[in-house]
């Protein structure tokens, strides 16, 4: 428990960092100051103080309940991941929740935008076609779907980023695809407010940014384990560094893509590196 | 609300009871993850409830009658 704990902390404190590092890149990228990089920390928090004020038309309890089971998720995607280094299966599935989640919170609060990005989030569910994929080709490469064995494997073989890039592409894309203003992020586009999140004030927007820096940590931490091996703790932070830093500047520098765009792109992306990644491994 | 603050304040009691149980005791695995992932969120949740602002006298009915952005 009490590990379990712990990295459910690191994970919190780590995910608000790096969101807050990213924020700080694309200011930098676009000439603005930009907030303090402990900002998105800092924001998490202070919504536990704030009054929360609940829509006239939230269907209760499944307004409140479904941010519980975003939280939910993502705990178990800690314990899947950092603490257990189990399936990578249970990630995906931990990630097909988190694409429900998004499509019912924005349903229940009953506002228009919410509704709107409830609709986007059936389309936006392409970036788990990326996710499945890559996960299918380390499969396919390592014959193991257990995260541990993956790592072990790539102890005696080498990093997979090495032998299949285009797979680590594709699970890039799908980081990309989570990472705030991200020209894929069709759910939380400037048109419809914040989404989903729109109509969820005070607790529950804190309670958001709680599971969503989690989400982010659990994400950057598979990609570095499962296609750089083992790591230690400080290239593991280097390596999420860089990949706040890469994030930051593709997102400062590309515009939002329209959802049916998104949706074309994300699965020319995937097709175009699956199909790459099956030649690399006959070949 | 005072009765949503009651109804979060015994959850957070409980849910702060089973995490330390859990922390305390040798228990099964299954019974530890059972606990994170149930009892780690509700916490939270409860902690936010149980501190978050309360609206003044005035602007209490304002608050719930308060029809979303989207209108």
């Amino acid at each position: 428990m009490a590990e379990i704990l712990i990295d459910v902390i690191v994970a919190f404190l780590g995910g608000s960092l790096l969101l807050g590092l990213h924020r700080k890149i694309m200011a930098r990228v676009q000439r603005r100051p930009g907030p303090p990089i402990i900002q998105n920390l800092l924001h998490s928090l202070k919504f536990f103080f704030k009054e929360t004020a609940f829509p006239k038309t939230a269907s209760m309890p499944f307004y409140v309940g479904i941010i519980f089971i975003l939280a939910v998720v993502w705990i178990i995607g800690v314990i899947a991941g950092p603490v257990t280094e189990n399936s990578l299966l249970i990630l995906f599935g931990v990630y097909a929740v988190y694409k429900i989640v998004e499509h019912n919170a924005g349903s229940s609060s009953g506002s228009p935008y919410g509704k709107m990005s409830c609709v986007r989030a059936v389309l936006s569910a392409a970036t788990e076609l990326p996710l499945f994929a890559a996960i299918v080709l380390v499969y396919a490469k390592t014959g193991t779907m257990n995260i541990a064995q993956i790592i072990s494997y790539q102890g005696v073989h080498g990093p997979l980023v090495a032998s299949v890039p285009l797979a680590a592409l594709m699970f890039f894309v799908l980081i990309l695809a989570k990472s705030p203003y991200s020209p894929f992020a069709i759910t939380k586009g400037k048109d419809l407010v914040t989404g989903y999140e729109t109509e969820h004030f005070g607790v529950l927007r804190g309670f958001l940014m709680f599971s969503e820096s989690v989400a982010w940590f659990v994400l950057c931490w598979l990609f570095l384990t499962v296609f750089f091996g083992p790591i230690s703790v400080l290239w593991l932070v280097v390596g999420l560094i860089v990949i706040a830093v890469i994030t930051g500047f593709i997102n400062a520098t590309t515009p939002m893509l329209s959802p049916n765009h998104s949706v074309m792109t994300l699965i020319t992306i995937c097709c175009i590196c699956f199909v790459g990644t099956i030649l690399m491994i006959i070949i | 609300m005072s009765n949503l603050k009651t109804i979060f304040g015994i959850l957070l009691i409980l849910s702060t009871i089973a995490i330390l149980y859990a922390l305390i005791f040798t228990i099964p695995v299954w019974l530890v993850y059972l606990i994170a992932i149930i009892c780690i969120p509700l916490w939270i949740l409860s902690l936010g409830f149980v501190t978050m602002a309360k609206p003044r006298k005035g602007d209490e009915e304002e608050r719930v009658k308060e029809p979303f952005t989207g209108y």
